[in-house]
């Protein structure tokens, strides 16, 4: 696996690289945005770690313009832990989002956990763990038992299931399941993610609660 | 038919609310109303009130007649009455209702007798009435009395009744403010007899009440008017319910009725008239006033003014327009305003060669209904219509004209003989002509007779016999006549209408000139002055200006370009007509004692002051006058409006900017610090392996330094103002999850138990601010109690009390429709208790001061998790309280209140909501 590190603080991009060669991983640095961008085309990463505060340009400009032209899978690694920041990244298209400081050995596993999803990302996922869809019928299997759904409860699982692992925000989902019209009902999402919540209870899966910013389903 | 036609109009339904909202703010007003006196209002209004008194509210009996009635004074007895206030009223001492006590006490209910009563001179206010308005206004309820032929609208009818013109009146619109009308009836026979037993009045009175008003034919056309009266509110009561309640069946907001009144006596009645009618047919009505080129007299004025008051009082919208034919105005302005009806009075007397103003509107009038009515003069006025006093000034003219008349005959009997007696004529012209230019119409006319006259005796042949021989001479000397009279009086009128003009140009411009100085100024300050000193050069008086402070409460001095302060009790009344937002003050019905005339400076939006007026001697403010200073109030209010606008904009990008500038700040901190600790924490992780002990020791260190970075960053955001707490729909179990994962090890080692009903609704919370506050509170409770002691957080809802007043019942019926979340009056509580040593005792309070830290605490905190934990809260809206547990250990509350929240079980099993766009498969669930 590349990863290209796009990070202005050089302790920050050499402690990274030391943790990523460790796992056997080629590592590429840039140190600021246009560098990174540059990087990106002539490396082509299969995972990018970003900076938000970069000296030249913010870090939610760079993955725009990254993403105009690439589905790369893209983790944040930034000290800015308002909700607003996080909501602003994932909007433009970011696949994670870790705040510094950060533990080593998580940002591993969400890089792998972005980075396996992505190559699957060709055929539709249909499976997490024990949980399997049907998208023809519409129905969902729990360790070979079939789930008892509502529609709505369907087509919201089938959103967490096709980005497992990955924060879906509140607004992508309401848009998808009830509409665009809908994107400030919250409150019926809450309410039908608890209902998945409980379903899934015992099955060791996990939809995670990411206070403000959206739902990520954790395989077991 | 377009069905919406049925649908109630928003506007009415939003007026109908706002109603329904100002009067449950303010006090209710009860009317006991009666026929006559001695039908037992009082006692009924007593009775009321002690049954009132036995429920456990609060009665002040605040002024109460009893007419030496023993039942009635029986009554007042066990009450709490209100001692009358002295008045001294040149040497005498008059008794009057004190209202100012009233405000004081505020009792729950105040019984104020007799509300037609006029006050004493020297009141706040001419009439009672206007006491009880302000009490019901300050939120108190009130009962009074009320006997028919004391209604406004009324009084006419009565007099035609009785033949007694009833002096003291109260407007209609104070019984649109009632909130309850209770007729008092009695047949006639029952109140004779009562008269007979001398229940009624008592002394030398009864006779003379018997005499005169207590006949029998009165009494029941009395009866009957009442009763007729309160059926019309009734009904009026009916129909705002049946619109509240979209049952509409006939929406009578088409019609529209105007009335066309003058300087005339007969006005008022007409005026009255029309308001029964728009009453009657539930539709706004306007009273126009057409200014002329003529002057009015200083009467006529004065009855005009009286006029539009009275039609103002009523609730009318008057208009005042400008035009020489009164018709083609009147007809002009009923078309603008979308009339279905003029009313106009019925003509005095027929005119041969002109057609009455009746008979022209009916001509012009296309599809708009004329109503004609027959007018009363007002019983005063009947003597009012005798001649106006001829002024001096007219005497001065006529003897003028007969002067001038006698000289220029007299130079003319000289030089006749050498131009001939045609050159005389014209020369009598020219000075018909010239004369008419400074002289009124009537001096003018009778130089032009004079002249002829003096021509034709002493000028046409033969001289001196009013004697003509010559048939060109007849000729000639009729046309001088008519020349003569009709050149007098066109050059007459043409001087009128050209001081009608100038006068109003004089207004305009002054307007524009107070405009203009008060709002292109540059210096709003000086504007101002500028605009004062304009006003007072055109009045003639002088001014006063109040302008309000920023917090809307009144300065303490008036505005230093002022040309007089006001006085301790200037200052009382220009208090009330910016409290009140009426004009107050001399000329005016409140407080009329006072020198000066205070306007309220009122924009759309607010009161931005008062403007006062004081003229020297006794000068009367007549209506345009008034009405010009309205119109300078209301240029001085927004040009005070748009100064206060612009400082707050510019507060607000002040705000902004800096608000901008710590916002960087902080985040370039926050960099700054959080980078290195990333990289030891990093570094250590990497280090994780060796078996080297100080790792550990630097490993605990760099924890301890992260969380104080995280506090004193929380600790300065909190500080800075730059908290925007953002609602949205959150699960509080999500966020007690969210609060634990926060803590992490610290909280490993308690065991943690969540009580949570499985059914609680969703809160609309911040829950960023609220998971930290609730993670603040468990580090704390994880750390300083010993290892393995539980920790128990309990969630609950706390829904208010709500007694016979409190909003959420009074909402509930104003707007049933309008709510789609169930009553917002409800408290959220969150407790975090623990089974530790506890708080220190007496020092509940101070764990939440700033880098308090309890004495023998662990090291490594800093002394401020508490302080954010509330400071976040009460962004929230919320409060913190910490107190010891009685079974021992430390018990933390969180208490939000008016939380609203959701319950997601009646929505989401009844249906699937909001409407899924998926509902092509909606029979696929799986069995």
């Amino acid at each position: 696996m590349t990863a290209l590190i796009i990070d202005d603080e050089t302790q920050i991009r050499r402690l990274l690289r030391l943790a990523l060669e460790s796992k056997s991983h080629v590592v590429r640095e840039a140190e600021n945005g246009t560098l990174g961008l540059q990087a990106a085309v002539f490396h082509k990463p299969d995972v990018i770690i970003l900076d938000l505060g970069l000296p030249d340009m913010d870090g939610v400009q760079v993955l725009k313009r990254l993403r105009e032209w690439s589905p790369v899978p893209v983790l944040i690694l930034s000290v800015r832990d308002q909700e607003a920041m996080k909501l602003a990244a994932f909007d433009a298209g970011a696949d994670d989002y870790v705040t510094k400081p950060f533990s080593t050995a998580e940002l591993l596993a969400r890089l792998t956990a972005i980075q396996r999803r992505h190559g699957s990302d060709s055929t539709p996922n249909l499976e997490v763990g024990p949980l399997a869809l049907d998208p023809a019928q519409h129905t969902a299997t729990l360790s070979g038992e079939p789930m008892k759904l509502t529609p709505t409860e369907y087509a919201l699982l089938a959103q967490l299931v096709k980005h497992a692992g990955k924060v879906v925000t509140l607004k992508q989902l309401l848009r998808a399941v009830w509409g665009p019209q809908s994107e400030q009902q919250t409150n019926y999402l809450r309410v039908y993610a608890n209902h998945l919540r409980k379903k899934l209870e015992a099955s060791g899966l996990e939809i995670q609660n990411e206070p403000g910013i959206g739902y990520r389903l954790m395989g077991g | 038919m377009n069905p919406d036609d049925n649908r109630p109009d928003p506007d009415v339904l939003l007026a109908q609310m706002r109603l329904e909202d100002a009067r449950s703010k303010s006090g209710k007003l009860h009317i006991f109303l009666g026929m006559c006196p001695g039908v037992g209002k009082t006692y009924a209004m007593l009775q009321t009130a002690r049954q009132r008194m036995n429920e456990g509210v609060d009665v002040l009996a605040g002024v109460i007649e009893t007419h030496g009635r023993h039942e009635t004074a029986a009554l007042l007895e066990g009450m709490r009455v209100l001692p009358r206030k002295q008045l001294e009223h040149r040497g005498f001492v008059l008794e009057e209702f004190d209202i100012d006590a009233v405000l004081a006490q505020r009792p729950q209910l105040v019984l104020v007798d007799e509300l037609a009563h006029t006050n004493a001179p020297g009141s706040r206010h001419a009439k009672r009435y206007q006491d009880v308005l302000e009490i019901i206004d300050a939120g108190i309820d009130v009962y009074t009395t009320l006997n028919v032929q004391h209604i406004e609208s009324q009084v006419d009818i009565v007099r035609q009744i009785s033949g007694v013109r009833v002096q003291e009146t109260v407007p209609d619109s104070i019984l649109d403010r009632a909130h309850e009308i209770q007729l008092i009836d009695l047949s006639v026979e029952k109140l004779l007899e009562r008269m007979a037993d001398g229940k009624v009045y008592l002394g030398e009175r009864a006779e003379h009440a018997a005499a005169n008003f207590f006949k029998e034919g009165n009494l029941t056309a009395l009866r009957e008017l009442a009763l007729r009266f309160t059926a019309e509110q009734v009904d009026r009561d009916l129909e705002d319910i049946r619109r509240a309640k979209r049952v509409s069946s006939a929406w009578k907001t088409n019609a529209r009725l105007m009335v066309g009144v003058g300087p005339s006596p007969y006005a008022e009645s007409l005026i009255r008239w029309t308001r029964r009618a728009a009453t009657r047919l539930n539709c706004p009505w306007l009273v126009v006033w057409v200014e002329g080129s003529r002057a009015l007299t200083p009467d006529e004025q004065d009855r005009l003014t009286r006029s539009l008051g009275l039609a103002r009082k009523l609730g009318g919208e008057v208009v005042s327009v400008t035009g020489e034919i009164i018709s083609e105005s009147l007809l002009q302005v009923a078309r603008e305003q979308n009339v279905t009806q003029i009313v106009v009075g019925k003509p005095d007397k027929p005119s041969l060669w002109r057609k009455s103003l009746a008979d022209q509107l009916i001509l012009g009038s296309g599809d708009i209904d004329v109503c004609v009515v027959r007018p009363l003069a007002s019983g005063e006025m009947r003597t009012a219509r005798q001649r106006e006093p001829v002024s001096t000034t007219v005497i001065g003219e006529y003897s003028w004209a007969i002067v001038s008349v006698f000289a220029i005959v007299s130079v003319c009997w000289g030089a006749a003989s050498y131009t001939g007696y045609m050159f005389v004529a014209l020369v009598f012209l020219l000075a018909t002509v010239l004369a008419a230019m400074r002289f009124s119409r009537g001096p003018v006319l009778l130089m032009a007779t004079l002249f002829a006259l003096s021509w034709n005796y002493f000028f046409i042949p033969p001289h001196f016999t009013l004697a003509i021989n010559k048939a060109e001479d007849w000729i000639m000397f009729g046309m001088f006549f008519i020349v003569a009279l009709s050149m007098g009086s066109l050059t007459g009128r043409l001087r009128l209408r050209e001081a009608a003009e100038r006068r109003r140009a004089r207004q305009t411009s002054a307007l524009l000139s107070v405009t203009q100085s008060a709002a292109l100024a540059a210096e709003p300050q000086k504007g101002l002055a500028e605009a004062l000193r304009t006003i007072n050069e055109l009045l003639h008086a002088s001014t006063a200006l109040v302008v309000r402070e920023n917090d809307r409460s009144l300065p303490t001095s008036a505005h230093p370009a002022s040309a007089f302060q006001p006085g301790a009790k200037e200052w009382g009344v220009l208090a009330w007509a910016y409290e009140n937002k009426q004009c107050a003050g001399r000329h005016t019905a409140t407080l009329p004692d006072s020198s000066a005339t205070w306007f309220p400076l009122q924009t759309a939006t607010s009161v931005m002051g008062v403007l006062g007026v004081r003229f020297e001697g006794e000068q009367r403010l007549d209506f345009a006058t008034r009405q010009m200073i309205e119109a300078f109030a209301l240029q001085l209010a927004l040009v005070l409006e748009k100064e206060h606008f612009i400082q707050a904009v510019n507060r607000a990008e002040i705000l902004a900017h800096s608000e901008k500038l710590h916002r960087t700040l902080l985040d370039s901190i926050s960099h700054e610090l959080k980078t290195p600790i990333a990289i030891i924490n990093a570094s250590l992780e990497g280090m994780s392996d060796s078996p080297n002990p100080y790792l550990a020791e630097i490993s605990t260190a760099s924890q301890r330094l992260q969380r104080v970075v995280d506090n004193l960053l929380h600790m300065t955001r909190l500080e800075s103002d730059v908290l925007r707490p953002h609602g949205d729909w959150c699960d509080l179990r999500d966020i007690i999850a969210a609060a634990r994962q926060a803590i992490g090890k610290p909280l490993e080692v308690h065991p943690v138990k969540v009580t949570i009903a499985d059914d609680f609704p969703l809160v609309k919370l911040d829950h960023t601010l609220l998971t930290q506050a609730l993670a603040n509170i468990l580090h704390n409770a994880a750390i300083y109690t010993p290892e393995g002691a539980p920790i128990e957080i309990g969630v609950e809802w706390y829904a208010q009390q709500s007694g016979p007043h409190s909003p959420l019942c009074g909402s509930n019926v104003s707007q049933p429709a309008f709510r789609t979340e169930d009553g917002a009056d409800h408290t959220l509580i969150l407790t975090i208790r623990d089974h530790g040593p506890g708080l220190p005792s007496g020092m509940e309070q101070r764990v939440f001061e700033k880098f308090y830290r309890a004495p023998g605490a662990p090291t490594g905190g800093t002394g401020l998790g508490l302080t954010i934990a509330r400071g976040f809260v009460s962004a929230l809206g919320g409060e913190l309280q910490a107190r010891n547990h009685p079974e021992g250990g430390a018990e933390f509350v969180i208490e939000v209140k008016r939380v609203p929240k959701w319950s997601a079980q009646s929505s989401v099993r009844s249906e699937p909501a909001p409407k899924t766009i998926r509902t092509e498969n909606t029979e696929a669930n799986t069995p």
